[in-house]
């Protein structure tokens, strides 16, 4: 390099270009005459060289900005005299009559000419587009030189602007104020306007001058935001388009139907997308939809949702799950929270929730009345009761409210897209007339509930698939979740496990155990902790009771006849002890008396089940067991039938008493009770069962009635009859589990009330250990928290339990205000 | 008819002042600004119909030169490291202006 630096450099050689270019005057008369040609489209013969020399010397002689403003002041006589012109020739008089004319032949009159004139006008535009085009070419060394040394913008803006200003805004006539904008605004937006009420127009030429308008700027910088198209035409389409949707709005409500306007709507908003695609810009889309949003449907989705007839309830009621998603997606379109739709599908689930509460009560008042016998239980003993209603319409009550959940989520699913806060609003509502209190009592949806599971499990699964029963299980679970009091349901749901398990009626173990692992799942350990604990007592009895038998085997005790036991040993805390034994009868109960050869088999258990745990105490339960006996009937004429009876532990007690009296003797009711010490309520009940109920009649009573008296006399009926060999003997209202009465309610209401008292008690206690101190308010809260996943505590019955640990001294008041407890350790 | 073919061909012709014929590939030519806004099909100037471009006010000597450059730009684009071209220093001053007018 350095070698090659030393070499001189010449002046560029100059002589060929010196020729005829020195003069301004020659160079711009060569320019402007070609330019002119380039208008009239005579470009073919043009050197582009030539034009570029010319405008490259006249730059060169330093008269570069002369030449830009001769440029400008010819481009704008131009347009002045020509272009101008033109467009003003095509407006015809029809396009400047006032914008509403709805006669139809003047439409299509003012259609046409507006046709015209667009097409006039959209070939001036890219005429001038393309030769401006040109000349900037040619003109580009100009252009370089003038915007970088003189920051002049480019002669495209100038003449972009000159056109915006010469023929855009110039006055159709001299003597008026309307432009040629003006003319092509009111055009443009006719013609969409006819496009709207369903005529077809002729999208591309709008598009085009649309694309005029995009191409023009306010200012000479040219922003994106000084479109044209942004700063006039926009505000006035939409604008117009707010009057038509308002318009539109209430034409549509007028016609009073929901599904109507909810297509009509929908097709508006695809229309107005395409017509942002198609015809104008689509810079316009979000703002049109936004129009669409506010005019036409958040205005009026209120109403469509309440219309009477058509409105969502009714197609809730018919399951219209198309309307309701087209009505759920234009509300999703405006509101996030869909409030109106929301809370017309809360109020509508609210109802039939409560018309089905209603048919329950309706379904179980009048329960002694009816006697159905399709609905009749299968079992031959208890036929000829009357079917318990109450039982029954508790069962319709849960099938009742599965079918109204199975709608809503078919609903929810189809026409709600699985959408979030309908899914709460839904579960809400529901949760809300489940617990909802019926009249006086408390909801009594917990015991229906518990009675549904019941039903089912004793029966309802039985020759149904695993799935099967797997569906219904997690059906019941979806409404255990709506329940707010759990423990109510627990204590329901022991009491009823506890009678199936006794006495075996449940039809599958496998079921039972899937059952209380899904509670688990739902609702918790502690939950389920109790009915668990009733499971394994059942296994741990079955073992114990093969034990026993074995032992039973090995013992050489000789006796032929013994009486074979089945024990079940029940932890008493775990298992709903007052259906065992008669809690109202508050005196010391003296055990019933067992026959001899029954006390021998007790007494041989005690032994051995005490030898093997130490420190426990059995107590017997006569009142839940069975037993199966073989009965031998002498008929009068001198043949003898046996059956097998199957009965309750005080039946058999009783019948056994009728083998140690000579034949056609009798007890009385007095006697019996004396020998047998079963308490009044279970004597009376099985006496019944045995010497009242048709098909099961062992005993004859003297008189024969149906109430039971201390001076009825009972024998032993010989010509007992029954077509089967086996016998099952019920005991009346007893065995089945079923809705209580007002009594056994009040009975469980204050049960679980103290239960509940105990379950607050050991939360304040537990939260006090733990923080000391605490305000009274914040001390609720955390009891509110802490229970709430098993019942609703009564906000008064926190505050008398905390009085109450204060007189115990387990608490301390330790400030007045704000109100504080403090912790006594 | 024939213009619409020859503006589609794929090679142009540069003609220098002095009479000096250059045949090049057009995508080569159209490094130039110029020559590309000459040769641009829409604008119907002559040289678009034509495909062959005068440049008068450039030698024969430097337009050489100038479709060097071409050819080396086209060769050479979208590359990290460049050979230096050649360029003769009696020239420099006119390659420079004719690069200005060519906007190169």
């Amino acid at each position: 390099m350095a070698l090659r630096a030393r070499q001189k450099i010449r002046a560029p050689r100059r002589g060929l270009t010196v020729t005829k270019t020195d003069d301004f005057e020659t160079n711009w008369k060569d320019l402007s005459s070609s330019l002119k040609k380039i208008h009239t489209k005579d470009a073919s013969n043009l050197s582009f060289e030539q034009l570029y020399r010319n405008s490259y010397n006249i730059v060169l002689m330093m008269r570069g900005e002369e030449l830009y403003e001769q440029i400008t002041l010819l481009e704008r006589e131009w347009l002045e005299e020509e272009v101008q012109k033109r467009v003003t020739a095509a407006i015809s008089p029809s396009l400047l009559l006032a914008t509403h004319v709805d006669v139809q032949d003047q439409a299509n009159e003012r259609r046409e000419a507006g046709e015209r004139f667009l097409a006039v006008l959209k070939e001036a535009w890219e005429d001038h587009q393309l030769c401006m085009g040109m000349i900037t070419d040619v003109l580009m060394y100009m252009d370089r030189v003038m915007s970088t040394d003189h920051r002049k913008p480019s002669i495209y803006v100038v003449v972009m602007a000159l056109f915006r200003d010469h023929v855009l805004r110039s006055p159709i006539r001299p003597d008026t104020q309307t432009t040629v904008y003006d003319v092509l605004e009111s055009t443009v937006l006719f013609m969409i306007q006819l496009e709207r009420s369903g005529h077809i127009i002729d999208r591309a030429l709008i598009r085009h001058c649309i694309y005029m308008l995009e191409g023009l700027y306010e200012t000479i910088t040219e922003e994106e935001s000084s479109k044209l198209y942004l700063t006039v035409f926009e505000p006035a389409f939409l604008e117009a388009s707010r009057k038509f949707y308002q318009a539109e709005g209430r034409r549509l409500l007028e016609t009073g139907d929901a599904a109507t306007f909810c297509k009509s709507a929908t097709e508006r908003l695809s229309e107005e997308t395409e017509r942002c695609i198609d015809t104008l810009s689509s810079l316009t889309e979000a703002k049109i939809k936004d129009v669409l949003d506010n005019e036409l449907i958040k205005n009026n989705i209120a109403e469509v949702v309440k219309l009477e007839g058509t409105g969502a309830r009714n197609m809730l009621d018919n399951d219209r799950i198309d309307n309701l998603r087209s009505v759920y997606v234009l509300s999703a379109r405006v509101d996030s929270k869909k409030t109106p739709l929301t809370t017309a599908v809360q109020r509508r689930i609210v109802e039939m929730g409560k018309e089905i509460n209603a048919s329950a009560i309706a379904a179980a008042a009048p329960s002694s009345a009816g006697k159905k016998p399709e609905a009749g239980e299968k079992k031959p003993s208890e036929k000829e009761k009357p079917v318990n209603q109450q039982t029954v319409a508790a069962i319709k009550w849960v099938d009742d409210i599965l079918g109204l959940k199975q709608k809503f989520d078919n609903i929810w699913q189809n026409a709600f897209h699985g959408d979030q806060v309908m899914q709460s609003a839904i579960t809400s509502s529901f949760s809300e007339f489940i617990n909802l209190s019926q009249g006086a009592a408390d909801s009594r949806s917990s015991e229906y509930l518990s009675l549904f599971f019941d039903e089912n499990l004793k029966k309802g699964i039985k020759g149904k698939t695993d799935s099967e029963v797997d569906t219904l299980l997690d059906n019941g679970i979806t409404l255990l979740r709506y329940i707010k009091d759990k423990d109510m349901f627990e204590a329901y749901y022991k009491k009823h496990l506890s009678r199936r398990l006794l006495m075996k009626r449940s039809v599958s173990m496998d079921a039972e155990r899937q059952m209380i692992s899904k509670m688990k799942m739902e609702v918790g350990n502690q939950f389920t902790q109790r009915l668990e604990a009733m499971f394994k007592d059942m296994t741990i009895s079955e073992d114990l009771t093969s034990s026993y038998k074995e032992h039973v085997r090995q013992s050489s005790d000789p006796d032929q006849k013994r009486v074979e036991l089945d024990i079940n040993v029940l932890t008493s805390t775990m298992w709903p002890m007052e259906i065992m034994s008669n809690v109202r009868s508050e005196d010391v109960q003296l055990s019933c008396i067992f026959p001899k050869e029954i006390e021998s088999v007790k007494q041989s258990f005690e032994q051995f089940y005490l030898g093997k745990h130490n420190g426990r105490k059995l107590s017997w339960q006569a009142s839940m067991g069975t037993a199966d006996i073989r009965a031998t009937f002498q008929r009068s004429n001198g043949k003898t039938q046996r059956h097998e009876l199957n009965v309750s532990t005080y039946a058999m007690i009783i019948l056994l008493l009728f083998n140690d009296i000579p034949a056609g003797e009798s007890l009385t009711y007095t006697e019996i009770q004396a020998q047998t010490r079963i308490p009044d309520h279970d004597l009376i009940r099985n006496l019944q069962s045995l010497a009242v109920a048709p098909k099961t009649r062992v005993l004859k009573k003297d008189p024969m009635s149906k109430d039971v008296k201390p001076t009825d006399k009972f024998f032993f009926n010989h010509d007992f009859q029954s077509p089967f060999m086996k016998v099952r003997i019920g005991v009346v209202s007893g065995s089945a589990n079923k809705v209580e009465n007002q009594d056994q309610r009040k009975e469980t209401e204050k049960k679980m009330s103290e239960e509940r008292g105990a379950s607050i008690e050991a939360a304040i206690v537990r939260i006090m250990k733990q923080r000391k101190t605490l305000i009274h308010s914040q001390l609720m809260n955390e009891v509110l928290t802490q229970l709430s996943a098993r019942f609703v505590p009564d906000v008064n019955m926190i505050k008398k339990r905390i009085e109450s640990l204060i007189d115990r001294e387990y608490l301390e008041r330790v400030e007045e205000d704000p109100p504080t407890y403090g912790y006594v350790a | 008819m024939s213009a619409s073919k020859l503006a589609q061909s794929e090679y142009v012709t540069l003609v220098s002042g002095d009479g000096f014929e250059f045949v090049i590939p057009r995508s080569t030519a159209c490094v130039s600004g110029t020559i590309r806004r000459m040769l641009e099909p829409s604008s119907r100037f002559s040289e678009a119909v034509t495909g062959r471009c005068v440049l008068e006010n450039i030698s024969g000597i430097v337009l050489e030169k100038v479709c060097e450059y071409f050819c080396y730009n086209e060769k050479n684009k979208n590359q990290t490291y460049v050979p230096d071209m050649d360029i003769p220093p009696e020239l420099c001053l006119e390659l420079l202006m004719a690069a200005d007018y060519l906007d190169t």
